[in-house]
């Protein structure tokens, strides 16, 4: 018997309010596998990252996590766009990484040995030990970033749901990110991160998702980055579109 | 020296300055760990707000039942107006117009009972201002037991109220409910203010609330450092007011109101702490090594 699905949308829409903001959402995604969301900005990408997390209402369809219709506790991470944060919070990277061992100790509960080997860990894997005192609005942008894809993996997530993590990172930054999502997919974890970025979703997975307000396309990505589906994804987003249009497969087919 | 710094003890072996001290000292260790909650999340504004919507309720339960019937009518008006703020603050797309609205007609339907009332002005200054000093034996007592109640709301939940305060979002996704983690907060908000009311008054309590928070943030950047600065702060701050105003009536003969006195001393303790900030911030400025420098990883 094959391992359950890490995650199945089939038919699902979302919407803020009674604004719908993402209709016909048809895709799964494997354990081990990791899926490209691919889209300009305003196109849904993380009204469906939401969606998924059941932060915005499903107007219709359904949602499974490793087929369960809720997901059970502690099995779903997700790493939202630090831009969001108060650089001024007073709490260090390792505290913020701790934060995903919150679920697990419970309400009462203070983090003990195993959570502090597990924040290490999670450190470990992204390649910040270096920094665990430092105060998390000090670090630059990019180790942001991967304070709080540590944090998610510190709470050893099942599935991953990243939110456009290569936004405005430098080279060795991005490296780092790559070489995380590549090791968690080793381990089995399924991960679903949100981009525009073309030539990342070739680097580091093995199916796209294009999304323009709708589900444009779904499949291997050989398949769905065609000059035609690329464009059908774009089309009012010229400058998104020049950036990359030179690593768009199946180009020299048309 | 021993003259400075008698008072500080001395003062405080007269009963009636006993119960004050008792009461403040509980009322900064509760208000500072709630400060510090209140400032991370920038509550300030809804921490007003609900000075103000809690003071009806003082007013009625003062009207019907005295100064017995003030803390259950505090009560009352606590929970509720903590439940109303926290269902506005997540539903209106302008939270603060929401508050101001409700909460300033709160407070006047609090003035209008009261002014019901003979010796209307003498009653509302001390509904507003407090009267530490009379404060007997039984208010001790629920004063401490609504301390005991917010800090153990605030207590319980404190690792995850910083999580939600830090991040919202993730919070929300981690499995967390963010509503009733509100709710909470709110309610132990709620409750200092009910256990202020009748020691300090109703329109202090948010010096007492607010400002050792705000000289924790300045003092540390370490989270877990804040609450006990924020607490320590406020009961020094406390018990220094307190004496303060004792020697200045025994000694000079000034009568100054305890509630005010105490909220000066913690301004003007935030004062000084600003400006060691300040000192400590120019000093170092020039030799304030570069942010760490990306490091190289494979």
């Amino acid at each position: 018997m094959p391992a359950p699905l890490a995650l199945r949308v089939s038919g699902a829409s979302f919407a803020y309010a009674q604004t719908p903001a993402l209709t016909g959402i048809d895709f799964d995604l494997h354990p081990g596998e990791a899926v490209a969301l691919i889209g300009p900005n305003g196109s849904g990408k993380s009204t469906l990252l939401k969606g998924i997390l059941g932060l915005i209402h499903r107007t219709e369809g359904t949602v499974e996590v490793l087929g369960h219709a809720t997901a059970p506790a502690g099995t779903v991470g997700y790493v939202p766009q630090t831009d969001e944060l108060d650089p001024e919070f007073p709490v260090s990277l390792e505290q913020v990484v701790m934060m995903g061992r919150y679920r697990e100790l419970g309400w009462l509960r203070l983090p003990g040995r195993k959570d502090r080997k597990a924040v290490a860990a999670a450190l470990e894997t992204v390649g910040l030990n270096h920094l665990a005192k430092t105060r998390f609005g000090e670090l630059s942008g990019g180790q942001q970033q991967r304070g709080l894809l540590a944090r998610a993996v510190a709470a050893g997530p099942r599935l991953l749901l990243l939110d456009e993590p290569f936004n405005g990172l430098d080279q060795s930054n991005r490296e780092a990110l790559v070489g995380t999502v590549e090791r968690l997919k080793a381990e089995g974890v399924a991960v679903l991160v949100s981009t525009h970025d073309l030539e990342l979703a070739r680097a580091v997975c093995e199916r796209v998702l294009l999304l323009n307000g709708n589900q444009v396309a779904f499949g291997p990505r050989e398949s769905v980055l065609t000059l035609d589906n690329v464009q059908r994804t774009f089309h009012e987003v010229g400058v998104e579109m020049d950036q990359h249009t030179l690593v768009v497969p199946g180009h020299e087919g048309h | 020296m021993a003259d400075l710094l008698g008072p500080l003890f001395t003062a405080f072996t007269l009963p009636f300055m006993a119960r004050a001290l008792v009461v403040l000292l509980a009322l900064s260790l509760v208000a500072g760990i709630v400060g510090v909650l209140v400032n991370l999340r920038s509550l300030e504004f809804i921490s007003d707000g609900l000075t103000h919507s809690v003071f009806p309720g003082i007013a009625i339960g003062f009207v019907w039942g005295g100064r017995e019937g003030l803390f259950v009518g505090a009560m009352i008006a606590a929970i509720l107006a903590a439940v109303v703020l926290t269902v506005i603050t997540r539903r209106a797309v302008s939270g603060d117009a929401a508050i101001a609205i409700v909460f300033t007609a709160m407070f006047s339907i609090g003035i209008l009972v009261v002014s019901r009332q003979t010796n209307y002005a003498g009653q509302l200054e001390q509904l507003l201002f407090g009267r530490l000093l009379t404060v007997t034996a039984a208010e001790v007592t629920q004063t401490l037991v609504i301390c005991a109640i917010a800090l153990l709301l605030v207590g319980l939940t404190l690792k995850q109220q910083v999580f939600r305060a830090f991040d919202r979002t993730a919070f929300a996704a981690a499995g967390y409910r963010p509503l009733l983690l509100d709710l909470i907060l709110n309610v132990a908000i709620a409750l200092v203010v009910v256990a202020a009311s009748s020691a300090v008054g109703n329109l202090l309590v948010l010096a007492v609330l607010i400002v050792p928070g705000a000289v924790a943030r300045l003092v540390t950047v370490r989270l877990w450092a804040l609450f006990p600065l924020a607490a320590g702060f406020a009961a020094l701050c406390a018990w220094v007011g307190l004496t303060l105003g004792f020697e200045a009536s025994v000694s000079a003969g000034i009568d100054l109101p305890s509630g005010a006195t105490v909220v000066l001393v913690l301004v003007a303790g935030y004062l000084l702490v600003l400006l060691g900030r300040l000192a400590v911030d120019r000093m170092r400025r020039p030799a304030q090594p570069a942010v760490d420098p990306e490091p190289v990883t494979a």
